[in-house]
């Protein structure tokens, strides 16, 4: 293999525990986020929001704001394109929420009109100013409700969904076989609804925005996001400026988690503030904004049929499913379908009936979040797998070994699982936890320990690693430079999952070049290629793989350049520490820098520069269906096993995670570091998702927009976390590697372990997030009367 | 009306006006330009805008500018000499104990103090020093490793 010369494939750099090429920037303060960036004569916007969760605007008069000393800019949405913008962007599901709201306002904090001024009290001071005429309209806020005729209606139901239901934003139908044979070849069939509550996202960083239109028409934007691309995109479309005239630029991203991903309203405003004013415009939301109008998760309620065989074996299962999207579609169209597929990965199931719907109601919109449906999903089959396993007297381990996908498997939508390393996650969660010794013991052994019960039980939930969404590819270049060093430019954000590093990784093995000496341009709309962003999980695979293809060609460069100047065949060549030499005489040797010059001389002043593409699923034309779920969805699948061993009190329902282990697949690592770390934090995400966070609202407004009253998982949380990688894949030169995700997949099966160890340790089986201790005292019948509590929305 | 003072930040002097109700961390943030403290809730909820005055960690989005004059600021900047990172940041770095990185400067700092009045401490009184600080990325196992490592390497401090 020319490309190649005579390098071993043993690996240097890919697989090791590399530390984090942004620790020490991070580590000293010098890394600069959004908020960091000051540019001179940078005016202070602030956004006038609905104080009703449905209501119609009769007027808007801002001419007492306008008129206020300091204040240099206004914007209704009168000042606007009049564009639309979604999360989704297709035919079926057209853009279908203004940047600013115009003749009616659906949820409390809907952005009505935004100000920029000299300082923070005047932009202030002149939102008071602004007077708008309300006239209060019927709202709703359980989906439930919504779907039926005569509620309130917020948007006309989609035209395609012929049901007689109001509000229907979106519908996911999806079948294969016939149910009801499923269901009469089954030995047993339940039927269970469990729902889950809203939680946010809680990253650190608050949204920000800062904005600076130059007058030759270039607008410069730097934004606390997911990836530079999609916000240009969406940028662009909505002011109706061309895309080349946006340009969206890195700045360090302090967490997004799924909530920054997607317009933002404020991104828009700071954008126009800044055209309107011809001065740059910062934008930042209050964490009480952030928790009151932005965007949370996605509630869902899941009415799930199920039918086995006495054995264990899935026959059949019908699922009903209802998003509360809120007031626009947001992602509430997507995770319906994502939602299937979820279904779809783990277990082998001969029979499917699927119906999602996802329904406006008067709340704030919904953006993904870590999982993406997954945790409720997985939450809701793996809690009843639970039960459908003690009924026919198997323990959890056995039937979901039985059930379990084995590689080499095609899903029923053609995609294959490929080395799917389910079986080993399960077969190693439960062995090194102990599983089978443990279950069921505890709950009925005489209390040892007071009032605390320990328990024991399991979940497991297999993921997309990147799959067809715009932009859904990546572009890398990589340059050697004049002293040898390397410099990687790459559209890719790196949010805190590492993305910079892996990337280096990849680019240090391929040249054996250390990390350090490779430099990463990165997340540039302008000068760096597109790139999928840090969303959809995409980035270890489709970024990786570019990168990967980039550093080939600049490797072969310098082989090629290597034989014609030592005038040696490239087959008996190697790198190494920056030279390339004659393999079996060492001395034998040009450097890199020796070779960049020779390059330049000899080839027409090619300095060596490389480039790579790549794109998911690269023989497909499209994305599937939201619809209807056809099409191929990805070829890239990571599936983990997760067992959690819990405390419960039966005095007081408190529960503790005292330990998670998490046996997962994601093809190969390539930075074990980086992976413990994904994996310790969505093992505390999902213990904040299972005990601590809700979001309480009531009538659409928030009860709790503090992280007082909003409870995080604190250092006092912390639970003993493990990790087993199952290694199903490899990464060899010159091929594409198959590396999976890990950074939101391991959400999921751990909230249905928790749910499962609460059962098994007092014998209280939970239909809905999060576990309380009001529940779980219910549960006990230590509390007879049902308390009055907020509604969930 | 602005008032006057004098703030001693890492070490040099700097003369200030001030309106009396900024906070200590939009003076050294804005007028400073020390960055590196970040602010994620400003109501006191979260502990990512720790700085330290006089060795004690504080919350910078509390504090007062006017009140903090003639006493020692300290903020991440101020931490490493130049490159060379201090052996607490170094074991966050090589812990694994950064992912965004956005809690990182409070988190480092309230560790430092807490090594400097115990120089081994339990993971109980590890937890206790960090408890008013949020992290979402790395669930704070890393970050206990990486505080139990520093002081390990800490040397043994010269009476």
């Amino acid at each position: 293999m020319s490309a190649n010369g005579k390098d071993p494939q043993q690996l240097a750099y890919v697989g090791q525990r590399i530390l984090r090429k942004d620790g020490p920037e991070k580590v000293t303060g010098r890394a600069k986020y959004t908020g960091d960036i000051h540019l001179p004569g940078t005016l202070v916007g602030r956004i006038l929001r609905s104080p009703h969760p449905h209501a119609r605007i009769l007027n808007i008069d801002v001419s007492r704001a306008q008129r206020l000393k300091g204040v240099q800019a206004v914007i209704t949405a009168r000042d606007t394109a009049g564009i639309k913008h979604g999360f989704v962007e297709t035919p079926r599901y057209p853009p279908d929420q203004n940047p600013l709201a115009t003749d009616r306002v659906r949820f409390v904090g809907e952005e009505v009109a935004a100000v920029a001024a000299t300082d923070h009290y005047i932009a202030q001071e002149a939102l008071s100013l602004i007077q708008v005429d309300y006239e209060a309209l019927p709202a709703v806020f359980d989906p439930e409700e919504a779907m039926q005729l005569g509620a309130p209606e917020i948007h006309p139901t989609h035209p395609k969904v012929k049901e007689p239901r109001v509000n229907i934003a979106g519908k996911t139908e999806a079948e294969w076989g016939n149910v009801e044979d499923g269901f009469n070849q089954s030995d047993y069939v339940r039927e269970d609804r469990f729902e889950s509550h809203l939680r946010t996202h809680g990253y650190l960083e608050p949204q920000i925005t800062l904005a600076s239109f130059e007058p030759a028409g270039k607008l410069n934007i730097w934004t606390s996001s997911m990836g530079p691309f999609l916000k240009r995109a969406k940028l662009a479309r909505t002011l109706d400026l061309p895309f080349s005239a946006v340009r969206v630029q890195k700045a360090w991203v302090g967490g997004a988690f799924g909530g920054k991903v997607d317009l933002f309203s404020h991104e828009f405003c700071a954008a126009l503030l800044s055209m309107k004013s011809g001065r740059p415009v910062k934008i930042e939301a209050s964490r009480e904004e952030i928790f009151a109008a932005y965007r949370h998760g996605q509630p869902l309620i899941v009415e799930v049929k199920t039918g086995v065989k006495k054995d264990g074996t899935l026959v059949a299962q019908q699922f009903r499913i209802i998003n509360n999207c809120g007031a626009y579609r947001g992602s509430g169209v997507v995770v319906i379908f994502l939602v299937w597929g979820f279904i779809m990965v783990p277990y082998r199931l001969p029979y499917l009936k699927y119906e999602g719907y996802s329904v406006y109601t008067n709340n704030p919109v919904r953006a993904p979040q870590r999982g993406h449906g997954a945790p409720q999903l997985r939450f809701a089959v793996d809690s009843q797998l639970d039960m459908i396993a003690e009924e026919l007297g198997l323990d959890p381990i056995e039937i979901r070994l039985k059930n379990s996908r084995e590689p080499g498997e095609t899903l029923p939508n053609g995609d294959s699982v490929h080395n799917c390393g389910l079986r080993e996650c399960i077969e190693k969660a439960a062995e090194r936890t102990r599983f089978q010794q443990k279950y069921s013991q505890n709950r009925s052994a005489a209390p040892s320990d007071g009032s605390r019960r320990r328990g024991i039980g399991i979940g497991v939930s297999s993921y997309m690693s990147g799959t067809l969404i715009y932009p859904n590819s990546s572009s890398a270049m990589v340059k050697m430079n004049d002293d040898g060093t390397v410099t990687l430019l790459t559209g890719a954000l790196d949010i805190g999952q590492g993305a910079e590093t892996i990337l280096s990784q990849i680019v240090a093995e391929e040249l054996k070049i250390p990390v350090e000496e490779i430099q990463v341009i990165a997340a540039d709309t302008e000068t760096t290629p597109v790139d999928i962003g840090s969303w959809i999980s995409g980035n270890a695979y489709v970024t990786g793989n570019a990168t990967r293809v980039a550093s080939t060609e600049v490797r072969k460069k310098l082989l090629d350049m290597a034989a014609e100047e030592m005038e040696a065949n490239v087959m008996d060549l190697a790198l190494g520490d920056k030279y390339v030499y004659v393999d079996g005489s060492p001395e034998h040797k040009l450097s890199y820098r020796q070779l960049v010059a020779a390059s330049i001389q000899k080839h027409r002043g090619d300095s060596i520069i490389g480039e790579g593409h790549w794109r998911t699923m690269r023989d497909e034309p499209f994305h599937p269906s939201l619809a209807s779920t056809k099409g191929r969805w990805t070829e890239n699948y990571a599936f983990d096993a997760q067992v959690a061993e819990v405390e419960v009190d039966i005095d007081t329902g408190q529960v503790r995670l005292i330990r998670a282990v998490t046996a997962h697949d994601c093809g190969f690592p390539i930075n074990p570091l980086l992976v413990e770390g994904q994996v310790d934090g969505q093992v505390s995400m999902a213990l904040g998702h299972a005990l601590m966070e809700e979001v309480l609202m009531e009538e659409g407004r928030t009860l709790n927009p503090s992280w007082l009253e909003y409870r995080m998982p604190t250092i006092h949380e912390v639970t003993l976390s493990e990790n087993i990688d199952v290694i199903t894949e490899q990464y060899k030169k010159d091929a594409p590697y198959r590396t999976k995700e890990v950074g939101e997949g391991l959400v999921s099966a751990i909230l249905a372990a928790i749910a499962n160890a609460i059962y098994d340790a007092v014998g209280v089986r939970l239909y809905s997030t999060p576990f309380t201790p009001e529940k779980i005292l219910r549960g006990l019948g230590k509390i007879k009367e049902v308390p009055k509590m907020p509604k969930m929305s | 009306m602005k008032r006057l003072i004098e703030l001693s930040v890492n070490g040099e002097a700097y003369e200030l006006a001030v309106e009396p109700n900024a906070t200590l961390d939009e003076v050294l943030r804005d007028q400073i330009g020390l960055t590196g403290t970040k602010v994620s809730c400003g109501t006191g909820e979260c502990g990512t805008c720790t700085v330290l005055i006089d060795g004690r960690p504080i919350l910078s989005c509390l504090a007062l500018a006017v009140d903090c004059q003639k006493q020692l600021i300290l903020t991440i900047e101020g931490l490493s000499a130049g490159e060379k990172l201090t052996g607490m940041q170094q074991a966050f770095h090589d812990c694994g104990a950064i992912q965004c990185g956005f809690c990182t400067p409070g988190m480092v700092l309230s560790s430092t103090a807490l090594l400097e009045v115990n120089s081994r401490p339990s993971t109980r009184e590890i937890k206790k020093a960090l408890e008013g600080h949020l992290c979402r990325c790395t669930g704070y196992n890393k970050i206990i490793e990486a505080v139990q490592q520093a002081a390990e390497q800490m040397p043994p401090k010269a009476k």
